[in-house]
């Protein structure tokens, strides 16, 4: 049977924002259709509409031309609507047999059975009785469609789904979405990724601050004229200049670098050796969870391990803390910019002062001096376009680029020799992508290095010279990224070989 | 020589007794954590326990009203805790700790013409089994019904959290609230839940001292038990079956240091009386180092406040 599926004049308004402003769109079974916007365009809040998580300040729901009551997440699975959320709606510590019973209706034996025939005909394996943590991402969404699935929907609503996928998990959920739909399943695929818009969707709607700016036909789209669509003007293009220079000094080299954990959170990591050239940016990919955190943190002096060898600008550091790192001039921006980066809680000020300890008279005789950081911070602020001029905002109500904006012009100020971040631009939007892009370019341009550990083959195959993969604490060999394709990257980061 | 089998048999008994206080706020305590909540109170409940069970013992002398009564009193003050914690969203660490303060001194004021009275004999099962096999009698029989309750409880603990769709629902709060909140489950109302009978558990805990192992009110009387069942949750590292080692564990050198001292043992009688606490947070260490567990059995949003987005 055929689904239509009809949202009219939803809007939803938070104090200060109008996250969803006269929503109104169609769907019909058969088709895959993509929601297209920026951080903040009202995507999300939208689909928690659809459903049933928050509830709309006005406007309707239609599925079938019935009005649909989604007062609750209740109302949405009995109305046959499934969601996969970008941040996976999973209990860690169960097993993923245990997290897709909690809401079944029939017994445990006869869900079993089910839950394998679906396995079966997806071609999905995984093993039903271990916990959850111990899953890959890629898994991890298996588990919340697989959740999905047991209840057949009419209507399967995907947010950023492919975030945290390789380039072959990736594939993989691209050919289960189609057969979804073949089998009539309507399919709403939320995404700020242009790319997958073309290659998976067949009608595209772009959001912008709220409202719908526009809805079309996917092949009479490109790349670039969704873009402008979705940032509302125009975006220049940046491109690396290729760093010829390659009989350059090594200014950062790391020899031996072994970490063991038994933590089943953690990883090991593995006899890792590299080094960075002046001006050099080194790329290192791979999906998330295989070693990158514990590698950023030994690099950064969170983590001290013996008989490893650390050697910046001819010395060894591999016993240093970070602040002692920092002296030496580095600097390092981490992956979760809320929790590591910055403190919330405090003022942009008073974060730009936290790791500025040395290198500057903001301190004296033990007291702090606020003029002068603030000082500094207006021209952090202004310096890295930085959307507000008030330092004294806390920093928890930055938008994620223009946290990450603040974070970058912190650790630049000290005009470090090396960069190390860990996924700059993770959940960020377009325009600021393309910001923390170009500065990232401009650090190289100025003859100083990074090393940019990321789980986006795109940005990695756009900012770095040169480009290993990590996988399960294990470092590939380090090639030139002129030699690499994401296609390469993809079958290295699964754990696979090439030649 | 005093020290026969038969003495062994009756040591055993009594380090039993000692610990059920123990092991019923515990239990109780363990599905309140289990489910993300965080409730310090758990002195303060058993000290209302105590003294409501008691007055209700002495004012109907009915002693089934007293248990009965003990327990809902112990629900009615964890009510407070619900409601601040769920509703009002309130700091569970905060909330808790003035929760042991609030029911410390309410039941002293309560307890002001309970002073003196003397207890009523509690009923023991098996009263002629536990004289006629020497050894194993006075470990097996002639205790209260609520020691035996208080041994299964654990086991059933377990069972409920591992085995039914029930105690599932309650690790998945636990786990990450928003998460059983988007698939439907009605996170506030199982956090209530879990919060009052960890609340029953603890009245049940207290009117177990006041009407059963020290027949009588003496202010005051729960004298830190709930803190060590508190502690005893965390180091069992939330597995109803080590808190029931432990709680055994506690009670064990908390009896055999007093019979040490007694004896006139050429140890300090301050490390004596600190051993209990010592042996028993060495041995759960000991017993739960297994880091995987841990991660496993822990409640990954204890003590976080959840609201439900609108």
């Amino acid at each position: 049977m055929a689904t239509d599926l009809r949202i009219s004049n939803i809007s939803k308004i938070y104090p200060g924002c109008v996250a969803n402003d006269n929503v109104s769109l169609q769907f019909k079974s058969g088709k895959i259709y993509a929601l297209l916007g920026e951080n903040g365009a009202g995507k999300s809040t939208l689909v928690k509409i659809l459903s049933g998580v928050i509830s709309p300040d006005n406007g309707e729901v239609f599925l079938n031309e019935k009005n649909l009551k989604l007062s609750s997440p209740l109302d949405a699975k009995k109305n046959k609507i499934g969601m996969v959320f970008q941040h996976f709606n999973l209990f860690e510590t169960l097993s993923v047999f245990e997290n897709l019973s909690i809401d079944a209706t029939e017994d445990n034996k006869s869900l079993r059975v089910r839950i394998n025939e679906i396995l079966k005909k997806y071609n999905f394996s995984i093993d039903l009785d271990i916990p959850v943590l111990n899953l890959s991402a890629g898994q991890k969404q298996k588990v919340e469609i697989i959740r999905c699935l047991l209840r057949s929907p009419k209507v399967l609503i995907m947010d950023e789904p492919t975030s945290v996928l390789t380039e072959q998990e990736t594939e993989e959920l691209f050919i289960s979405l189609k057969k979804f739909c073949d089998e009539g399943i309507l399919i709403i695929y939320i995404t700020h990724k242009l790319k997958e818009v073309l290659s998976l969707c067949d009608e595209v709607a772009v959001m912008r601050k709220g409202k719908v700016v526009s809805v079309s036909q996917t092949q009479n789209e490109k790349v670039e004229t969704l873009a402008n669509k979705m940032v509302g003007q125009k975006l220049a293009k940046i491109k690396k200049k290729i760093n010829i220079s390659k009989n350059k000094d090594e200014i950062f080299k790391v020899k031996h670098l072994n970490f063991y954990s038994d933590d089943p959170f953690e990883t090991s990591l593995v006899n890792l050796n590299f080094s960075v050239k002046k001006g050099e940016c080194l790329g290192i990919a791979g999906i998330s969870g295989n070693g990158q955190n514990e590698l950023f943190q030994i690099l950064s002096g969170e983590i001290i391990t013996p008989d490893t060898s650390i050697i910046f600008r001819n010395k060894e550091i591999a016993k240093l803390n970070p602040k002692q790192r920092r002296e030496y001039l580095m600097a390092f921006s981490p992956e979760d910019r809320i929790s590591q980066a910055a403190v919330p809680e405090l003022k942009i000020y008073e974060n730009v002062a936290l790791n500025n300890f040395k290198s500057s008279n903001f301190f004296e005789k033990g007291l702090v001096n606020e003029r002068k950081i603030k000082e500094h911070s207006k021209k952090i602020l202004s310096d890295f376009s930085v959307n507000t001029d008030n330092v004294e905002l806390k920093s928890q109500f930055l938008s994620g680029g223009n946290l990450q904006k603040l974070i970058l012009g912190r650790e630049l100020i000290t005009a470090p020799e090396l960069l190390i971040c860990y996924n700059p631009t993770w959940g960020l939007d377009v325009g600021a992508i393309n910001y923390i892009h170009e500065t990232l370019i401009k650090i190289n341009d100025q003859e100083k290095s990074t090393i940019l550990i990321s789980t986006d083959t795109e940005e990695l195959l756009k900012l770095s010279d040169r480009i290993a993969v990590i996988y399960k604490g294990k470092l590939s060999k380090i090639m030139p990224s002129e030699e690499v394709t994401p296609e390469k990257l993809g079958v290295l980061m699964g754990g696979g070989s090439i030649d | 020589m005093s020290l026969d089998i038969s003495f062994i048999g009756i040591l055993i008994g009594s380090i039993m007794a000692s610990s059920v206080p123990l092991i019923l706020a515990a239990s109780g305590e363990l599905i309140t954590e289990r489910s993300g909540v965080l409730n310090l109170g758990v002195e303060g409940m058993m000290i209302i326990g105590a003294i409501s069970g008691f007055a209700l013992m002495v004012i109907t002398d009915n002693l089934f009203i007293a248990i009965v009564g003990s327990m809902l009193s112990g629900v009615i003050i964890s009510l407070i805790f619900g409601f601040l914690t769920q509703s009002l969203l309130t700091n569970h660490v905060a909330t808790g700790l003035a929760l042991t303060i609030f029911g410390i001194g309410l039941s002293a004021m309560l307890g002001k013409n309970f002073v003196g009275i003397p207890g009523k004999e509690f009923p023991i099962l098996f009263s002629s089994l536990r004289e006629s096999i020497p050894f194993f009698g006075p470990i097996l029989f002639g205790h209260s019904i609520v020691l035996y309750f208080a041994f299964a409880l654990p086991f059933l603990t377990n069972y409920f959290l591992k085995k039914t769709k029930l105690g599932l629902v309650v690790r998945a709060v636990g786990d990450s609230p928003v998460s059983a909140s988007n698939q439907g489950i009605n996170v506030i109302l199982v956090r209530y839940c879990c919060i009052l009978y960890g609340g029953a558990m603890c009245g049940l805990a207290g009117a177990y001292l006041s009407l059963i192992y020290t027949p009588q009110w003496i202010e005051n009387m729960t004298a830190g038990r709930g803190w060590i069942a508190l502690a005893l949750v965390v180091f069992a590292t939330w597995s109803p079956i080590k808190v029931l080692i432990g709680a055994l564990i506690f009670g064990g050198i908390t009896i055999l240091q007093l019979h040490m001292q007694a004896i006139g043992f050429r140890i300090p009688v301050q490390f004596l009386s600190a051993l209990p606490y010592l042996m028993t947070i060495i041995v759960l260490v000991v017993i739960s180092r297994d880091s995987r567990k841990i991660k496993l059995n822990t409640p990954t949003s204890l003590g976080r406040i959840f609201y439900k987005e609108k």
